[in-house]
């Protein structure tokens, strides 16, 4: 290959990454910009490039009327704690699956996909009939709880992921030693897999933050959380750009940062730990 | 699954061991099942028990009267839910099959590893991260006929934008939520693939240019074969994801205009929470999950037929 060819090649190499850049941040981007700008730019034909920045959109939601403080609140309470409820149902499983010969263990486990393959909006109803019967409408427990369907399955395939590559020898060494298994699991594998737990967490938070099906029936006005109160804004008369792009970027931050730090294990949370990236 | 060295627990004489040792697997694995089992088997039994009954919340509370199969048939014979189950199924096998094609054309690139497309890897992927209500939004804006970003720069190639809007118009509202969820899921396709690619040991691939085979013949005989299984599983994933979909559908065009974007995800939203027709979303739930079932089913049989899983 000539040197010319290459240079060539590695040009147009570059070229591309900037594209892809271009097509799929880019459009981010541009919303972002929508939350800074001042609201008459938001629309002019051909677009606008350069405005005065001002945070007026974010002081609106946030401060003064502050519509979508409570929300952000209530987005952190939800996901927390589904994560938070998800650990003690999905760490004993995913211990077991990859530490225990089991019967129909292919099995379990495609069950457990099976679960984050159903049709989430076709339980709304049911749950919504059911949360009522039991009086717990509105509640940010009635969110935690039903969202166990998307975080306990996701968290076992991926803690499995994590649980396997510990070596067993460990284990087994302290089993010689006589200690009992549940002394081995909680003081042996799992200090060593934390770092696996801490990722599983991440991504869970993510799955259960970005998940609006379950507040839009049974979260209450004082319950709702950010994706709820950006179609808020849209069910008003006139159409607040600016704010709802606001509340948009608001809930935009935590996944991406979470997707940016933990850019090692992107690949494994998002196939479940079944590819290791 | 992984191989992994699955030892039993230590073997302490069948006599003494307590029923809790013979049991540990089973029993560390009961609480998320059970847990699972309450919150899957309660709507799926609630669902298949109203599908038999008239009820709708707006006339009263509880079920009216048993009516058979009627829901059923109603669902079948309602126009718009055929159109929805067609659109549901162009959007999943399309938007699958274009996500994983230019997924791999933009892997195959970022494997060129030339210095600095690590920072395209890692911002590639912020796409996939936002929630579908927020991605709604956000095309909602671009899409704007009065001053959106893409209907401008459309304008801009002389390409015909519809008056009405990209989203207004019924010949291309359908390709316009396609576009959204390719936007939105292409890097996810190629942040894997890159992953698996990159795991194809170099050997293998410089012994097959000293074959002179060319990359076109290395990449379909030598680099998809070694990572099929990872392709079967996220194809999977992808397709149920997309056949789901109803966020980004409630934000974008609630379904319309007339039936052109409606979808499974959003027909059962829109039967069940704004008309609350109880009876007749039972009977589209059960009719959904005999349908997603049936595909993962086959899929799962002639993907694997091969494989030891």
């Amino acid at each position: 290959m000539s040197r010319r060819h290459t240079s060539f090649n590695t040009a147009l190499t570059y070229a591309a990454g900037l594209l892809f850049l271009a097509i799929f941040v880019g459009p981010i981007l541009w919303f972002i910009a929508l939350a800074i700008r001042p609201a008459e730019t938001a629309f002019t034909m051909p677009p606008q490039l350069t405005f005065e920045p001002n945070l007026d959109a974010f002081r609106h939601i946030l401060v003064d009327p502050g519509t979508n403080a409570p929300q952000l609140v209530n987005s952190l309470i939800v996901a927390i704690g589904a994560v938070l409820l998800n650990l003690p149902f999905s760490v004993p499983a995913a211990y077991a699956l990859s530490r225990f010969k089991l019967r129909g263990k292919k099995n379990i486990m495609l069950w457990y996909l099976g679960l984050l393959m159903a049709p989430p909006v076709a339980f709304l109803i049911p749950y919504f009939i059911l949360i009522t019967r039991i009086g717990l409408q509105g509640s940010y427990f009635s969110m935690i709880l039903v969202l166990q369907t998307l975080t306990i399955p996701f968290s076992v395939w991926l803690m499995k992921s994590f649980i396997d590559e510990v070596p067993v020898e460990l284990e087994e060494a302290a089993r010689v030693d006589g200690a009992r298994w549940y002394t081995i699991m909680l003081r042996i594998t799992l200090p060593i897999v934390r770092p696996g737990i801490i990722v599983t967490s991440m991504f869970a938070f993510v799955f259960a933050w970005n998940n609006a099906a379950f507040p839009l029936v049974l979260s209450s006005r004082s319950t709702a959380t950010l994706p709820i109160g950006t179609l808020g804004y849209f069910a008003t008369s006139g159409v607040t750009w600016n704010y709802i792009a606001a509340a948009a970027v608001l809930a935009m931050i935590p996944p991406m940062i979470i997707f940016l730090v933990f850019d090692r294990y992107v690949v494994r949370g998002l196939t479940f730990g079944s590819v290791k990236g | 699954m992984h191989t992994t060295i699955v030892r039993s627990p230590r073997a302490l004489g069948p006599a003494r061991k307590s029923f809790i040792r013979r049991n540990l697997p089973y029993l560390l694995i009961a609480p998320s099942v059970v847990m699972l089992l309450a919150l899957i088997a309660y709507p799926l039994l609630f669902a298949l028990r109203s599908s038999f009954y008239f009820w709708n919340l707006q006339i009263g509370p509880e079920p009216l009267q048993f009516v058979g199969f009627e829901n059923y048939v109603q669902a079948f014979n309602a126009f718009d839910f055929r159109a929805a189950l067609t659109n549901t199924l162009i959007l999943s096998i399309l938007g699958t099959a274009l996500e994983f094609i230019f997924g791999l054309a933009i892997a195959l690139i970022l494997l060129k590893a030339l210095p600095g497309m690590n920072v395209v890897r890692a911002l590639l992927i912020l796409p996939t991260t936002i929630a579908p209500i927020v991605v709604g939004f956000l095309f909602r804006y671009l899409y704007d006929p009065g001053g959106g970003l893409l209907s401008w720069v459309l304008q801009s190639l002389w390409l015909p934008v519809p008056a009405e809007g990209i989203l207004g118009s019924p010949s291309t509202a359908l390709a316009a939520i396609l576009f959204v969820d390719i936007w939105q899921w292409t890097p996810f396709f190629a942040i894997v693939l890159y992953a698996s690619l990159l795991a194809v040991p170099d050997e293998i691939l410089e012994a097959a240019r000293l074959d002179r085979a060319s990359a076109w013949t290395i990449l379909m005989r030598i680099k998809l074969p070694l990572i099929k299984r990872t392709a079967i599983i996220i194809v999977m994933l992808r397709f149920m994801q997309i056949f789901n979909t109803f966020d980004t559908v409630l934000v974008l065009t609630r379904g319309g205009p007339g039936t052109s974007t409606r979808t499974l995800g959003y027909s059962l939203y829109e039967q069940g929470l704004v008309n609350f027709n109880i009876g007749l979303v039972s009977a589209m739930t059960w009719i959904t999950v005999l349908i997603v079932n049936v595909i993962v089913a086959l899929y799962v049989f002639f993907a694997f037929r091969n494989e030891e899983w």
